[in-house]
């Protein structure tokens, strides 16, 4: 391989990075294949010397900080040409509309699951307050000797008190489970714009 | 040697190899390479650092018809030298704690 093919194939590889950045890079190799040159090396032993394009080229993307990629990754690449833009604008009352009733119906979804766990918290509320009552009434049962009466409030309390337990967890899980997807449903997009 | 421990030494390296006279690429890898090895691209990180970091001066001068980048070391570049002497002596009394126990078992 000789200079000229080595350059251009690394511009290439590095076709994503700002201009300006590419440019130094490539002078930079230039440089360093002429001065071997200089040196007494032939053109193709030059090049071999630094090395498989792919390699050079992946190295120093790893050299640069990675917010400095996204940033350039995520401006857009062109402007939209006259037409699109035409297009997108006399478009807007059939890709809007559909959008926003897409977005709402989502919303619509999201905001039921939140509704579903909701209910489970407030079931699970309530039957603490209920085993609460119970065990109360129990006690007043007691109080005024009604033994039968007051035992069987009691363990009814008892046996509401274990089941609030129980669903506080399931309520705690479910919320969590909700939680995590809302994350996943969210780096589903973050993701996307980061590679694009 | 170790990646993270060599990627500290490399900055203070290249500023050692322009400390005497200015020099470029090239001639850098060359005078580094006993002593160790560096990448095209690692040096020209490097270069970029340090000029950003105000250590060094970038000039472009004619060479057998082409340019040929020299770099020049500022104070700062030197006074981090003297600093790098600084951190050698803390340096040497962490290796003589690290290697401590195999000392005491000769």
């Amino acid at each position: 391989m000789n200079k000229q093919e080595f350059l251009s194939l690394l511009a290439q590889e590095l076709s994503g990075l700002p201009g300006k950045d590419v440019t130094d890079r490539l002078a930079f190799y230039d440089e360093m294949i002429d001065d071997r040159i200089e040196e007494g090396l032939s053109e193709e032993d030059a090049v071999d010397e630094m090395g498989p394009v792919d390699e050079v080229a992946a190295q120093i993307l790893e050299e640069i900080p990675l917010s400095r990629l996204v940033r350039e990754r995520v401006r857009p690449k062109r402007r939209l040409r006259a037409w699109e833009i035409l297009l997108l604008i006399l478009g807007s009352p059939l890709w809007l509309s559909l959008l926003l009733a897409a977005g709402a119906v989502l919303l619509a979804v999201y905001v039921v699951i939140w509704a579903l766990v909701g209910c489970l918290w407030a079931v699970a509320v309530a039957v603490f307050v209920s085993s609460l009552g119970c065990l109360a009434a129990g006690g007043l049962f007691l109080l005024r000797h009604e033994v039968p009466r007051g035992l069987a409030a009691l363990g009814a309390g008892l046996a509401l008190v274990g089941l609030s337990i129980f669903l506080f967890f399931l309520c705690r899980a479910a919320s969590r489970g909700v939680v995590a997807l809302t994350r996943a449903f969210k780096s589903l997009f973050v993701r996307k714009e980061a590679a694009a | 040697m170790d990646i993270q421990l060599k990627r500290g030494l490399l900055d203070v390296c290249v500023l050692a190899a322009i400390r005497s006279e200015d020099s470029y690429g090239y001639q850098i890898i060359k005078d580094m390479k006993p002593y160790i090895d560096m990448s095209e691209s690692t040096l020209y990180t490097i270069l970029k650092r340090l000029e950003a970091a105000g250590m060094l001066t970038v000039r472009a001068a004619e060479h057998g018809g082409r340019l040929r980048k020299y770099y020049h070391i500022t104070k700062a570049g030197l006074d981090r030298l003297e600093e790098f002497r600084e951190d050698w002596a803390e340096l040497m009394s962490i290796y003589r704690f690290v290697t401590r126990e195999e000392r005491d078992h000769e």
